[in-house]
């Protein structure tokens, strides 16, 4: 039998999560005030760290593929256990990270179950960061990062949005349809890495990505479901929301999430190390292919909605002609439907990083002209936002040859200071981004 | 024997549409908000419990259920099965007893001693079924009291 233990962090680590929590998620005494509300007959939420008994105990991939697999960080190679180390601080700052957006506009949303449901990822979400931390907490990390475990989650919970390691972290979100929409896209990122990291060499690391990955399993139907219930509005004319509002958050969100694997050159260091099974680009791939099932899937539910007279089988074939003919078919204009973007669509990172590529796939050589189509096909509020004026200020600087897209990339989100909000942080540090080696010897920077 | 062209995954979103086509071939009724609400409270309780049966990469089956304690004077954790669904194009494969067997081993790995399911009298084929994969009459009997 599968055996999972619980523990709690030492009361001042936990504090400081508590402290955290205060600011960034008020709601959540309200959510546990009507938890039954919302979710009858499902067992409490509880802050604490999960550890799975019962897995693997060799290593399953990579040079040490056999054996034993690591319960202190000190005992990997210095290397192996850095990467390690960016690892969990990544996670964990994607955790704290997508807490603070999701925060920003959960008012906003039309639908109290959808609020409901997003509202408990949320608290979800500080678990998985909780869980983080209690790796931090429990091993000694200074020999390798040259922070204590202290330090390093005073840095964590010190981050807000535009200072967290990965990108799709430091986008503001502007209405509710980017809870939604981020839950979809982004979650499954996370699903992805967190499935990965269950083989990780650092037994830890392993133990703990069970019961997370049980928890993203729910975050996925948070941003799916509701999906599939605005498409269904959005071919009844619905005024609240229309497809073309869900696209442009689909291009959006998939440009971020395809950078969220990493440069597509790199992730062979992971997986000789162990700590992952999948290079970057084959992880990559196969959540393209999950991403294209999810788009799929809402166009489908979109035209039994506005062909309710069509069967299931007889709505696959009128779907396949509209996405092959482009026309339109049963008074149904194939532009009505989702699509995702080209995948080097609005890239900054990666091999398609800074190129001039538009949401369909056809290059633009003006720089101007294809600002005009990415305001064109990118959500209107997103216009105003920090995170594109850096896009724009980086792909000018490109196209003019003052920068390489490479050195663009380190500029993406800027370094800056960020303050401590948390009761245990006394110092102001700089966030610099991971350091990804490529296959030919040559380095980038990159999520 | 299961096919071995069969293949078991746990439940996800991503398999809603799947279901939604399966009870529609077999009852006839499109009823997608019902089961996005089924689906996921599946996933947000108990996601590896429920399991879906694939063959070519095609959902063809699926098989929803929990574990539970403390209901109708149990309060041993029992495992039910809640809802089972084949496509019709691929009855007589084997596909149910493949959902049932791994159903059951996750089960049985997460320390539950008993599964329960409940089962129309009008509807013998699934009775026949649940004894073919080892299940037997039990002493807890359904009761209704109509109010209309």
């Amino acid at each position: 039998m599968a055996r999972v233990t619980t523990s709690e962090l030492p009361k001042r680590f936990h504090d400081a999560v508590l402290k955290w929590r205060e600011t960034f998620l008020p709601d959540y005494d309200f959510l546990l005030e009507n938890w039954e509300r919302y979710f009858p007959r499902d067992p409490k939420f509880r802050l604490c760290a999960y550890r799975e008994g019962g897995m693997p105990c060799t290593i399953e991939c990579g040079d040490e593929l056999g054996r034993d697999k690591y319960q202190r960080a000190c005992e990997m190679r210095p290397e192996a256990a850095q990467h390690l180390a960016g690892a969990i601080r990544a996670q964990a700052s994607t955790e704290f990270g997508s807490i603070q957006q999701h925060q920003l506009t959960l008012a906003r949303a039309q639908d109290e179950e959808e609020q409901a449901m997003v509202l408990r990822m949320m608290a979800e979400e500080l678990r998985h960061g909780y869980q983080m931390l209690s790796l931090l907490e429990a091993d000694d990390w200074k020999p390798i990062t040259g922070q204590s475990s202290e330090q390093m989650v005073e840095e964590i919970l010190s981050m807000k949005t535009g200072s967290h390691v990965l990108g799709a972290f430091n986008v503001d979100f502007e209405s509710f349809v980017d809870n939604i929409v981020f839950c979809a896209l982004i979650d499954r990122v996370g699903k992805y890495q967190l499935a990965m990291q269950k083989v990780s060499a650092y037994a830890p690391m392993a133990e703990s990505m069970p019961q997370m990955l049980r928890e993203e399993a729910f975050h996925l139907a948070t941003g799916v479901v509701p999906l599939r219930r605005w498409v269904v509005k959005a071919a009844a004319g619905s005024p609240m929301i229309t497809m073309e509002v869900i696209q442009k958050h689909l291009n959006k969100w998939v440009p971020r999430a395809l950078e969220m694997f990493g440069d597509e050159r790199g992730g062979g260091t992971n997986v000789k190390f162990g700590l992952k099974p999948m290079k970057n680009s084959e992880a990559q791939d196969q959540y393209w292919r999950e991403i294209g099932k999810v788009v799929r899937d809402l166009n489908l539910r979109y035209l039994r909605a506005r062909l309710p007279q069509l069967d299931a089988g007889q709505a696959e074939l009128t779907l396949d002609r509209l996405e092959s003919e482009r026309g339109v078919v049963e008074g149904v204009d194939a532009r009505d439907l989702l699509r995702l973007p080209h995948r080097d669509y609005f890239r900054r990172r990666g091999v398609p990083a800074f190129r001039m590529v538009g949401e369909d796939g056809g290059a633009w050589t003006d720089v101007e002209g294809y600002l005009g189509h990415l305001v064109k096909t990118l959500p209107d509020g997103y216009r105003a936002t920090r995170d594109f004026q850096d896009y724009v200020t980086n792909l000018r600087a490109v196209a003019r040859g003052e920068k390489t897209p490479e050195e663009a990339q380190k500029f993406m989100p800027q370094l800056r200071r960020v303050g401590g909000v948390c009761p245990c942080s006394r110092a102001v540090r700089w966030v610099a981004d991971e350091h990804v080696e490529l296959p030919d010897g040559g380095a980038v920077h990159g999520g | 024997m299961s096919d071995p062209t069969i293949q078991i995954r746990s439940l996800s979103e991503l398999h809603l549409d799947d279901i939604v086509r399966i009870v529609e071939k077999t009852r006839h009724s499109y009823q997608p908000d019902l089961w996005e609400d089924r689906v996921t409270y599946y996933l947000r309780r108990d996601p590896e419990s429920s399991v879906v049966a694939e063959v070519d990469g095609r959902v063809v089956g699926f098989m929803l259920g929990d574990v539970r304690a403390g209901e109708f004077g149990i309060e041993e954790p029992s495992g039910w099965i809640e809802v089972i669904g084949v496509d019709p194009g691929f009855a007589g494969r084997g596909v149910g007893r493949a959902l049932a067997d791994a159903m059951l081993a996750r089960y049985r790995e997460r320390g539950v001693r008993q599964v329960r399911t409940m089962v129309d009298a009008g509807m013998p084929e699934v009775e026949r079924f649940f004894k073919q994969v080892g299940f037997e009459p039990d002493s807890l009997r359904p009761f209704v009291r109509r109010l209309d």
